[in-house]
């Protein structure tokens, strides 16, 4: 057991320092990526004097806790850029064989699959998170507690699970149908969309929807009640916020099983 | 070793109508056609066998060696590697192979080469000592040692054929499977690549299976050919006895100095097959005469001022074994 950790641990790392050093490799990036800080800064800022300019207490949500809601749900989106990159791309992949050399290797493939690449560059995506994540914590008065913290990084994590894990789904339709690039963007578009304004605002079907068939409830408006303290929509046993790294756990597990059946069913690229 | 039986492989291929209507229509109702890639292979191959898997475009010989690999899984019928199968078993088979894609590499383009190899060595958990013996026998054989620090980027395409093979046999595999590893080389690059596989083959014991166009591959390396078309075989024996069966024969080209009298040109064993002017083409089988018989007999007859002896033209052959596949 501890030897395989070891394994995995040693293959993830060495996977995550090469992915880095491809990047590093090419200096116009680099520069172009320092370039991009401020922009995304900048576009952070934007955003943030937007929503004050612009939005409305929501279906009884009040800017402040918007803003939470809206930050919470940019870190986990960030951390699956930076990690989980490659899950948007699996159409790709399948179309141009990529899984060959994977499944040549004494390996389990998804494992390959998911420490592949380490889109570090993705880093700046984070910024504007950032900003506005700590503008709404300042305004509804986020307690900096250890529990607190602990809670508010599983939440994160969680939520970057449950991303990846979605996305994995939906581009394992490309084992079965070769092409899934509309339905990733379908699904990242909807993401975006449903992890900004509080559950409540859409009809119970889809709230219910978004809680049990694609859990994007989870990644940032279930867990933002509870840290908020707002009550809505439903409530669940122990917490809800204890809830989502669960349900990024499960969702993690399912889509690795869609994987696997769908790598069964892989036909490589003809050569 | 490695056994197919009854190899299946079949494509789902949907037929698309030309114009709007037409792929509204497939749309809606689409036209799907089976195709078979692979239909029903059947051979052996035993340890320390280098075989070529030859075959036109097409014919289902990447398919073959995927299913071989465990890459895809074959519609019907069973494939073993050292009794175990490749698509139940994959992790415990793979471990054994070692896998080179000529048209595709898998080293890291943007780094060293050498890069590449120290991740190989913590995916197949090689130790140390067989890492570094396995590295000084690959420079030794390939002579990479000057490029282990140079980007695969900048590599030529000889020399990264030569850090792909090393890459495939770090992990010291039993089996190596080559899927057009000359194609796009120079003369030189590919006596390389061909006096490494014979070494492989001879040192280690490894077994070789190589997919080729090329046929001095064909000449100098494989002992045994498996030839297949339309995804089944249609040959498969030793490169001499196929040589003895289809192309048994060889040519005698004789130049003149005078015109001969046509009574002398007879020879038993021999045939004539073409006189132009002063030059002479006779057609003859080994088993019914050898060269030196025919040469001192015509030269006694004739004014011979040179001579060759053309081999039996193996691409001839294979053609030929193309050929006469499609037409059946």
């Amino acid at each position: 057991m501890v030897t395989a950790i070891r394994y995995h641990v040693s293959v993830a790392y060495f996977f995550a320092k090469l992915a880095v050093q491809r990047q590093l490799e090419y200096p116009l990036f680099l520069v172009s990526w320092f370039l991009m800080i401020p922009l995304q800064y900048i576009s952070g800022v934007w955003v943030l004097k937007l929503m004050v300019e612009q939005f409305q207490a929501l279906a009884g949500w009040t800017f402040p806790q918007l803003a939470f809601l809206y930050g919470l749900g940019l870190l986990s989106h960030g951390l699956s850029v930076i990690f989980f990159i490659q899950t948007w791309h699996i159409d790709n992949m399948v179309i141009r064989g990529d899984f060959d050399r994977m499944l040549l290797r004494p390996m389990n493939v998804f494992f390959q699959f998911v420490v592949n690449y380490v889109n570090f560059i993705g880093i700046i995506d984070l910024i504007p998170g950032f900003l506005i994540f700590f503008y709404g914590c300042a305004q509804v008065g986020f307690e900096w507690t250890l529990v607190n913290v602990l809670k508010l990084a599983a939440v994160v994590i969680g939520g970057m699970f449950i991303r990846a894990s979605i996305c994995t789904i939906m581009g394992s339709a490309a084992f079965w149908t070769k092409r899934s690039g509309s339905l990733i963007s379908l699904t990242l578009a909807t993401m975006e969309r449903t992890t900004m304004y509080p559950l409540s605002v859409y009809p119970k079907v889809i709230q219910l929807a978004l809680t049990f068939i694609l859990p994007i409830g989870f990644i940032s408006f279930y867990p933002a009640t509870d840290f908020i303290g707002q009550e809505d929509g439903f409530t669940l046993p122990v917490g809800l916020a204890i809830w989502t790294p669960i349900v990024g756990i499960v969702t993690f597990a399912v889509s690795h099983f869609i994987f696997q059946s769908g790598l069964k069913r892989y036909e490589s690229a003809g050569s | 070793m490695i056994e197919l039986s009854n190899v299946v492989k079949e494509y789902t291929v949907i037929k698309k109508k030309s114009g709007l209507s037409g792929s509204i229509k497939s749309l809606f109702k689409p036209e799907k056609t089976i195709v078979r890639g692979v239909d029903g292979i059947s051979f052996r191959i035993e340890k320390g066998e280098m075989v070529g898997y030859l075959g036109p475009n097409g014919a289902g010989k990447s398919t073959t060696i995927k299913m071989l690999t465990g890459i895809l899984h074959p519609t019907s019928g069973t494939v073993r590697i050292g009794g175990i199968s490749p698509q139940e078993n994959r992790k415990s088979v793979v471990k054994q192979l070692g896998v080179v894609f000529g048209q595709r590499t898998q080293l890291y383009w943007d780094l060293r080469l050498g890069e590449s190899f120290e991740l190989l060595k913590r995916i197949y958990r090689i130790d140390e000592e067989t890492y570094q013996s396995n590295l000084e026998m690959m420079y030794e054989v390939l002579g990479i040692d000057q490029l282990i620090n140079t980007p695969v980027r900048q590599l030529s395409l000889g020399q990264r054929m030569k850090g792909d093979l090393a890459a495939a046999m770090l992990h010291s595999p039993s089996i190596l499977f080559l899927d057009e590893p000359t194609i796009g080389l120079d003369v030189e690059a590919k006596q390389n690549i061909r006096s490494f596989i014979r070494e492989m083959n001879a040192k280690r014991g490894t077994t070789i299976i190589l997919t080729t166009h090329d046929l001095d591959d064909v000449e100098q390396l494989c002992k045994r050919l498996i030839v297949i078309n339309h995804g089944k075989v249609v040959e498969d024996g030793p490169l001499s006895e196929l040589i003895l069966r289809m192309a048994p024969y060889r040519l005698l080209v004789l130049d003149l100095s005078e015109m001969p009298d046509p009574q002398t040109l007879h020879h038993h064993g021999a045939e004539l097959i073409k006189q132009e002017g002063l030059k002479l083409t006779y057609r003859f089988h080994k088993s019914d005469i050898s060269a030196s018989e025919l040469i001192s007999g015509l030269s006694a007859k004739l004014s011979v001022v040179d001579l060759g002896v053309k081999e039996p033209d193996i691409e001839d052959m294979i053609r030929e074994m193309y050929r006469s596949s499609s037409t059946a």
